[in-house]
């Protein structure tokens, strides 16, 4: 049950790097970028591609880091001109790019699903408790917890933080005060891929790198941005954290019911509170 | 002058574009004939076409590779001859599944004219082709795909295999565990689909006609699972004495890697179909694999003279050690041999006729086997894990001597 749990957290943590991201771009841009997962399966391919050594995995965050904030930028440009029109218009760009982006990653890397060795020194697993458990799973959540901190410190207590919070809030205003809110977009954009491409390195021990992962992870982040509510960085610290529960003990609990749990937790938060957990009025 | 010199020019021009295009033309025309011609001839002589149908892309590639390589040697060894006809393969990528299968096997069939087709990793795209070898009257020798149905149930004349019965394998491991002081309890896990349930299947029946007693079971979304951590703890949970798997591929690495980080190794030895440490994977499990115990029909450490012979062969000429699936393919090759050596015509019901009297195999590095109606009786042996110098190896344990091929 204690290794349930604490696999929930690696889980949980793993989420919200991914969805936070996801998160803050939708809600204050109303941009919906399809997109996300493909920047996480990037990072996974990076990561397999190098992994094994210290180096690698370091030049593997690097590179992805680095692949991430620009891609990040591409992405916010490419969406500029759609940035009034509809949702779907959004969609079927974004949707079309991680189509196109799949489909790279796939000629480069082949289809063979990849598995990823953690770092040496944390390949193995110490005692927690009584009970082994994997050394680079601890490492995930003490580094997830970590990034989590940043991030929520950043966008709730600093001055960059509440201008991008302002923006979520009301992007006309913010502009009527002139500040200039694309320039706003292309960096939430850049920091949010940055940190997807960054969790699929750090998520590589645990899920490898395969096609359709990508759309996994998609569904998962979409999931978690829905119940923590669009555009808040709490809320997606609460939504991941709950799904990583969801996932790990509901999976042990009710093996059978595993993928009912997840969505039937979406189901139940869109009912009781239909923005979400941490959603902004309407 | 200076006119006929640009004419001569222009014509020398029009000259090299119509010697540009003369080959294109009559290489079209002769490979039409050819083709046809090969066709023909295949009936009478001295020529047999094999279409090689094998993944090239998709999660079984490096099968696909491991099984080309196999079928090139025995074709090199053997003067690119099987029975006195020269040998003319075709290979066709099969991919991952039925979609992309059953159109190569139409392929080499219709577009190739193959006499003969070999390989097919994927069980539901060796059902697949079933009524499209009836409908062609031709041969197809199977070198990977395990299920049950391909020569049982959905059996026809003109599908025979060189390979395994998934079943055949589990149940070895059923009746081994059974007997070996595992009779308490048993967890017992593979994947969602068709392959999983039918070894399982087998396993469990095995092992509780030999008096044990399966006190867990899991299922985990095939092709979909990366972390297991919810399983293993569910392992763990059940009390059980001993695991029982079958993954393959990427899911093997992670499977047997989390075994080993989530402390169960230590503790619950795990045991597993072959294919669990077999090939390519063997060397990304690393240590986590030391002492996990498999059966299969195959190791390279077999120590009889055909396979040192076929192991050391493979080596120096891809730097590689052969698998089970090399084997398999490369025992497909030894079977046609020896029923084209006897057959009087290339079509289905001849060969189906001469593997039918070849009786049993005494040259293949996997032991002596026969065919057990479409599908080989053989010896399946207990490996276990170990390092030798800086490679990790199946060591064969023990030999659980001859199996039928349908666990019954």
């Amino acid at each position: 049950m204690l290794v349930s749990v604490l696999n929930g957290f690696a889980i949980g943590f793993l989420l919200f790097v991914l969805a936070v991201g996801l998160s803050l771009v939708f809600g204050m841009m109303d941009v919906l970028n399809l997109a996300h997962g493909a920047l996480f399966l990037g990072g996974a391919y990076v990561g397999a591609a190098l992994a094994g050594s210290w180096d690698g995995f370091l030049a593997a965050l690097g590179i992805a880091a680095a692949a991430g904030l620009a891609a990040g930028v591409v992405l916010s440009l490419l969406t500029e001109p759609l940035r009034r029109r509809s949702h779907l218009d959004q969609a079927l760009l974004t949707l079309g790019i991680a189509l196109v982006a799949g489909e790279l990653l796939l000629i480069v890397f082949g289809d063979d699903p990849l598995s990823v060795a953690a770092p040496p020194g944390l390949d193995g697993s110490v005692v927690v408790l009584g009970v082994p458990y994997p050394t680079y799973r601890l490492a995930l959540i003490a580094v997830g917890a970590l990034l989590a901190l940043v991030v929520y410190a950043v966008v709730e207590r600093t001055t960059v933080g509440a201008l991008v919070r302002a923006t979520v809030a009301d992007r006309d205003m913010v502009a009527a005060i002139g500040v200039d809110n694309r320039l706003v977009k292309v960096a939430v954009f850049a920091v949010g891929s940055l940190l997807a491409t960054t969790a699929g390195v750090l998520g590589g021990p645990i899920y490898g790198a395969r096609p359709g992962l990508d759309a996994t992870v998609l569904i998962l982040a979409l999931v978690v941005v829905v119940i923590g509510g669009l555009g808040s960085v709490r809320g997606a610290l609460a939504g991941s954290l709950l799904i990583g529960q969801v996932e790990s003990v509901g999976r042990a609990l009710l093996p059978n019911l595993a993928s009912f749990a997840l969505f039937g937790a979406l189901a139940l938060v869109l009912v009781v509170r239909p923005r979400g957990l941490f959603g902004a009025r309407a | 002058m200076i006119t006929d010199q640009t004419l001569t020019r222009r014509r020398l021009l029009r000259l090299f574009g119509a010697a540009a295009t003369l080959p294109v033309v009559s290489a079209c025309g002769s490979s039409v004939g050819g083709g046809s011609g090969a066709g023909g001839g295949g009936g009478g002589g001295g020529t047999v076409k094999v279409g090689l149908v094998i993944p090239q892309s998709g999660v079984y590639a490096a099968l696909g590779t491991d099984m080309q390589r196999a079928w090139d040697l025995w074709l090199e060894q053997h003067g690119s001859k099987l029975g006195d006809r020269t040998v003319q393969t075709v290979v066709a990528d099969e991919g991952e599944t039925p979609q992309t299968g059953v159109p190569a096997v139409q392929k080499v069939l219709q577009s190739a004219q193959v006499d003969v087709v070999v390989g097919i990793v994927n069980s539901a795209t060796a059902l697949g082709v079933r009524d499209v070898l009836a409908e062609a009257k031709k041969l197809l020798v199977v070198s990977n795909a395990g299920a049950a149905d391909v020569t049982g149930k959905s059996r026809t004349p003109y599908i025979w295999r060189t390979s395994f019965v998934n079943g055949q394998i589990s149940a070895a491991m059923g009746t081994h565990l059974a007997q070996s002081g595992f009779r308490e309890g048993v967890y017992a896990i593979a994947p969602d689909y068709a392959a999983g349930t039918e070894v399982i299947a087998a396993f469990t029946k095995a092992f509780e006609a030999g008096g044990g007693k399966v006190v867990g079971q899991a299922k985990p979304p095939f092709g979909k699972t990366s972390d297991y951590q919810p399983f293993l703890t569910g392992i763990r949970a059940s009390g059980a004495k001993a695991t029982f798997c079958f993954f393959s591929g990427s899911e093997a690495i992670a499977f047997v890697r989390q075994y080993a980080q989530f402390g169960l190794a230590g503790t619950i030895p795990l045991y597993g179909s072959g294919f669990l440490t077999e090939g390519s994977v063997l060397p990304q499990q690393g240590d986590a694999a030391l002492n996990v115990q498999t059966t299969l029909h195959y190791s390279d450490q077999l120590d009889n003279p055909n396979n040192r012979k076929f192991v050391e062969a493979f080596r120096a000429k891809y730097g590689a050690a052969p698998s089970c699936f090399s084997v398999q393919t490369y025992d497909a090759g030894n079977v046609l041999d020896r029923a084209l050596r006897t057959a009087k015509s290339l079509d289905g019901d001849a060969l189906a006729a001469a593997l039918g009297g070849i009786g049993t195999i005494d040259d293949s590095p996997r032991g002596l086997w026969s065919f057990d109606g479409q599908s080989p009786r053989q010896n399946l042996y207990l490996r276990k894990v170990e390092r030798r110098g800086d490679t990790l190896v199946n060591a064969i344990v023990k030999d659980l001597g001859p199996q039928q091929s349908q666990p019954a």
